[in-house]
């Protein structure tokens, strides 16, 4: 069986990376999910977390907000709003964020406001997680 | 024929303004390169998208949560709630980039009961909410957009808003007024549909479905088609923000750069007076002195 499988990782604002993989793990929303080549087909949604991929034994890791996968046997598929690499993002400015978000939840506001700061306060919590797991290696 | 100081003030002036508009060009198309890549950069992610909405729309089981497909057809056409996003700049001076939105927008809205207008830009809000003001029309005050530097972000919130609003049947029909560059001289102002959605972006060749009709969604199609379908709306409204924002800065920049080249005749032609009437000044005082020398 082929050892690789193609993987398309695009954000909205980019194309993430294109070309072949070995191994791929992402969030959903009840916990981590691993592809090996020659997965069952299958369309999943992907939470915001944590994604790595392995290509020659290295793997390589970047944080992603909402998004989808489409697998096949062959291809991969992620798509997501925001994908980027430990090393792009700004911890500074993700603290920050975090504060603001910290201090939005804590102000009287609609539902719809709540969710906002909620999911701002999820992505930033992420991004000053995923920075700080990989600050040695850079 | 003016004096010399009337003259040379009318040209200082005039190549004060040249100086705006061409200062103006630039920035237009500085901001339109960069609209132009970023508008690029996120065309593999729509197209991709589109395509994964059709494969899980061709394989979807029945039961399937169709509520954006929903036309609603058992609402009379006249009783009908329609929504106008409606994008106009946030400037003037860009020839009839602004015109031709509202005239497309009268239009529509003319023909309509109740239909609700979502202005993006200042010149359309203005113009706009002076007319709701008269009780005419519904604007909503609340939709406070910028159409300066399309972003993604911004794309999102309105199309959650939208969603929402078509959830909660406040509105019935969703439609974006925006321009359409065709080329970087022609623009049209267009009218896209974005709820309810429309199956034909969807349809799909026999190939594609026989493909891969064998997955399984995880956990629910319902759940993964709820995910796709904001960022769908999202993709549209973003692509038509992005159009509309590389039409107005386009428009802006052939208005500005006729506006530079009408400058430059009058100075030409300013100038040709202003040296006649030096001339004709100077000629006067040699002839004053020459009179002046024969006494």
């Amino acid at each position: 069986m082929e050892k690789t499988f193609q993987l398309e990782i695009l954000a909205s604002d980019r194309p993430f990376y294109v070309g072949p993989s070995e191994y791929l793990v992402f969030p959903t929303v009840d916990g981590m999910f691993g592809v090996l080549p020659g997965h069952e087909s299958m369309v999943t949604v992907i939470s915001p977390g944590e994604l790595k991929y392995q290509i020659d034994g290295k793997w390589h890791y970047a944080s992603i907000s909402e998004g989808f996968v489409e697998i096949r046997r062959d291809y991969v598929l992620v798509l997501g709003d925001a994908i980027e690499l430990p090393e792009e993002i700004d911890a500074k400015r993700a603290a920050e964020a975090a504060e603001r978000a910290k201090e939005r939840l804590l102000h009287k506001q609609s539902i719809m406001q709540y969710y906002h700061s909620q999911a701002a306060l999820n992505r930033a919590i992420n991004r000053l997680k995923i920075s700080k797991r990989h600050s040695h290696e850079v | 024929m003016g004096n010399m100081r009337e003259i040379r003030d009318r040209i200082k002036s005039i190549n004060d303004i040249m100086k705006i508009t061409n200062a103006m060009y630039l920035i237009s198309s500085s901001k339109l390169k960069k609209a132009k890549k970023d508008l690029a950069a996120t065309h593999p992610y729509f197209n991709k998208l589109v395509y994964a909405m059709r494969s899980i729309l061709s394989r979807a089981p029945e039961d399937i949560d169709m509520q954006y497909f929903d036309r609603r057809e058992n609402i009379a056409p006249t009783d009908r709630k329609v929504g106008y996003i409606v994008i106009t700049a946030d400037k003037g001076m860009c020839g009839s980039y602004n015109h031709n939105i509202i005239k497309l927008t009268e239009q529509k809205i003319a023909a309509n009961q109740h239909a609700s207008l979502y202005v993006m830009g200042q010149v359309g809000r203005i113009y706009f909410q002076r007319r709701s003001r008269s009780g005419e029309l519904n604007v909503d005050a609340e939709f406070i957009y910028t159409t300066q530097n399309p972003t993604l972000y911004r794309a999102r919130r309105i199309a959650e808003q939208m969603l929402k609003l078509f959830e909660e049947e406040k509105l019935d029909d969703v439609y974006i007024i925006y321009t359409n560059m065709v080329s970087s001289i022609i623009f049209e102002p267009k009218i896209l549909q974005l709820l309810p959605l429309d199956a034909a972006h969807f349809v799909q060749t026999e190939g594609e479905i026989s493909r891969h009709h064998e997955a399984e969604f995880f956990p629910t199609p319902n759940l993964v088609m709820e995910h796709l379908t904001p960022n769908f709306m999202k993709g549209l409204v973003y692509g038509a923000m992005v159009d509309s924002f590389c039409s107005e800065q386009q428009a802006r920049m052939s208005a500005m750069d006729s506006a530079t080249t009408s400058a430059k005749d009058i100075l030409q032609e300013l100038s040709l007076q202003y040296n006649r009437v030096r001339q004709a000044a100077i000629t006067q005082e040699i002839t004053e002195i020459v009179g002046g020398a024969e006494l």
